[in-house]
């Protein structure tokens, strides 16, 4: 399993509409200014009229860990690898890197958004792959 | 000042609910004053990551007619944020004698340390996403602060592993201390992955228990019967980016401009302190402070931990209990306690040889909330 379960409620209504179209969608107000999704005003100017724009999908690595599971008799530990990426649009996002080799990693490091399920009843999550945005968007 | 300091039984304790370790905390702080629970006429609470301690408190104690009651919460930096209000409310009249008190029993003796604080939050939501993608207690989000540490300055493994060396030769001499044992350098570098570049020894621990503290104006406190503690100066700083874009996440901390702050309130220069406590949830979050405080320059916390100024002997008394890392982990009040053990001269096999001035951190979520205190065993000159 790469992500787990989330269901959506009032705040993240249309945040969730937009991963289940493939698009992670950031808050801009009206002097285009992007915010953080979850950002209440505008992190910016603090204006409170924002709509929802999506990202185009690039990134940069900001940092990264991997985190390692508990060990369990003979089995390697499951190890997930969780990034800070900025967005090209500017907001920070915290998020799984999947597919990445940890070793390879540096800051800079160019990424872009795809997304995953936990099981087709659960919200779809933003994730970061190694990678340019190669256009037509993708979809998890 | 502060008249006195109570500290329960720490660690792997199970029975008492957190509101049960905080009364006792607090019986045991009058007791060491000098003072009766009646004296008491200010109270404030705080509690920890299973919450229950409350201002119910004052019904458990007894405690009534109470001038001053109200629970507090700004994470790790509640303890010394408590001890500022609490100064306030004794040098304003507000309250002559004010109980600050912190206690939690996350531990269970049926689940491992790691489950305390590591339980996913609710499933839905922005923090649901947040869980969903993995992003599960503290462990990880340290851990990128400590990465953009590493990867900006050059700062290594084995650098953060020289304080959890130092850090737990100084448990060794402290009774109370959960981990005793010491370790090498080699340990710390076997010890295994919690979310790299933090590992096992990296990590502080999981405690239950309760500390509380008395404060009181030097009129009240004289006759008392503990040495004086004053406190001389104190800080707060709230960045305010969790979870948004920050250009100094990892790199700068609360403690850059809470430090000189609380030192010019007490009037005292970085080389009068004699004794440093800082909040060490990580061994990481010691490095980052030393360089805000000054202790190093900007980015050569790294080198400087590993320059042998650590530990028992050192040239910096740090963390003289063991801290998070070794001792217990009571958020704030670890190291609050450890400073008002050191400043009175208390400290047995551990007491540094000076210990007029001591300087306490708390830190709060991930680097976000920050509260500095300036203790001395005299008054200040202002």
């Amino acid at each position: 399993m790469t992500v787990g379960p989330v269901a959506r409620d009032a705040a993240t209504e249309e945040f969730f509409d937009g991963t289940a179209a493939g698009r992670l969608l950031l808050r801009r107000c009206a002097a285009a200014h992007f915010s953080e999704p979850p950002a209440e005003q505008c992190t910016t100017c603090g204006s409170t009229d924002l709509s929802w724009v999506p990202a185009a999908g690039g990134a940069t690595l900001v940092s990264w860990t991997v985190v390692w599971g508990r060990p369990s008799g003979d089995s390697e530990p499951e190890r997930t690898v969780l990034v800070i990426a900025e967005l090209d649009e500017g907001p920070w996002w915290w998020a799984q890197l999947v597919g990445a080799d940890p070793a390879g990693l540096a800051v800079g490091q160019r990424l872009c958004v795809e997304f995953r399920r936990a099981a087709e009843e659960h919200e779809a999550v933003p994730v970061f792959v190694v990678g340019e945005v190669t256009g037509g968007g993708s979809h998890g | 000042m502060i008249a006195g300091l109570g500290l329960t039984a720490v660690g792997k304790v199970y029975g008492p609910t957190p509101a049960q370790f905080a009364a006792e905390a607090v019986r045991r702080a009058v007791a060491d004053a000098g003072l009766r629970l009646a004296d008491i006429d200010g109270l404030l609470t705080s509690s920890g990551v299973t919450g229950g301690v409350s201002i119910d408190l004052q019904r458990d104690l007894g405690l009534t007619d109470l001038r001053m009651l109200s629970h507090l919460q700004s994470y790790g930096a509640t303890a010394a944020t408590m001890i500022q209000v609490a100064s306030l409310a004794v040098t304003s009249g507000t309250a002559s004698v004010v109980a600050c008190v912190f206690a939690d029993s996350p531990l269970r003796p049926d689940r491992g340390a790691g489950a305390a604080y590591g339980t996913r939050r609710a499933p839905a939501g922005w923090w649901g996403l947040l869980g969903a993608s993995g992003l599960v207690g503290a462990n990880p989000l340290y851990a990128l602060a400590a990465r953009r540490h590493m990867a900006r300055f050059g700062t290594t493994t084995e650098q953060f592993g020289h304080i959890a060396v130092a850090q737990r030769a100084w448990a060794a001499l402290n009774p109370v201390a959960q981990q005793r044992e010491t370790i090498t350098l080699a340990d710390h570098q076997a010890s295994r992955w919690i979310a790299e570049p933090l590992r096992l020894l990296d990590c502080c621990l999981v405690s239950n228990g309760g500390v509380a503290v008395i404060v009181t104006t030097a009129e009240r406190a004289a006759g008392l019967r503990q040495p004086a503690v004053h406190v001389l100066g104190w800080a707060q700083s709230h960045p305010g980016h969790y979870l948004r874009r920050h250009p100094d996440f990892g790199l700068v901390t609360g403690a850059a401009t809470a430090g000189p702050a609380a030192l010019a309130m007490a009037g005292v220069a970085l080389a009068d302190v004699d004794v440093v406590e800082l909040y060490d949830c990580y061994t990481f979050t010691v490095l980052v402070s030393l360089e805000d405080y000054g202790f190093c320059a900007k980015g050569e916390g790294g080198p400087f931990v590993a320059s042998g100024v650590l530990g028992p002997g050192g040239k910096l008394q740090l963390n003289t209990g063991g801290g998070q890392l070794s001792g217990y982990y009571l958020w704030g009040m670890t190291p609050v306690a450890e400073a008002i053990v050191q400043v009175r001269g208390q400290g047995a096999e551990r007491q540094a040889d000076q210990h007029d001035i001591a300087l306490v951190s708390g830190n709060g979520g991930v680097l976000d909330h920050h509260a500095t205190l300036v203790l001395g065993s005299a008054a200040g000159a202002s």
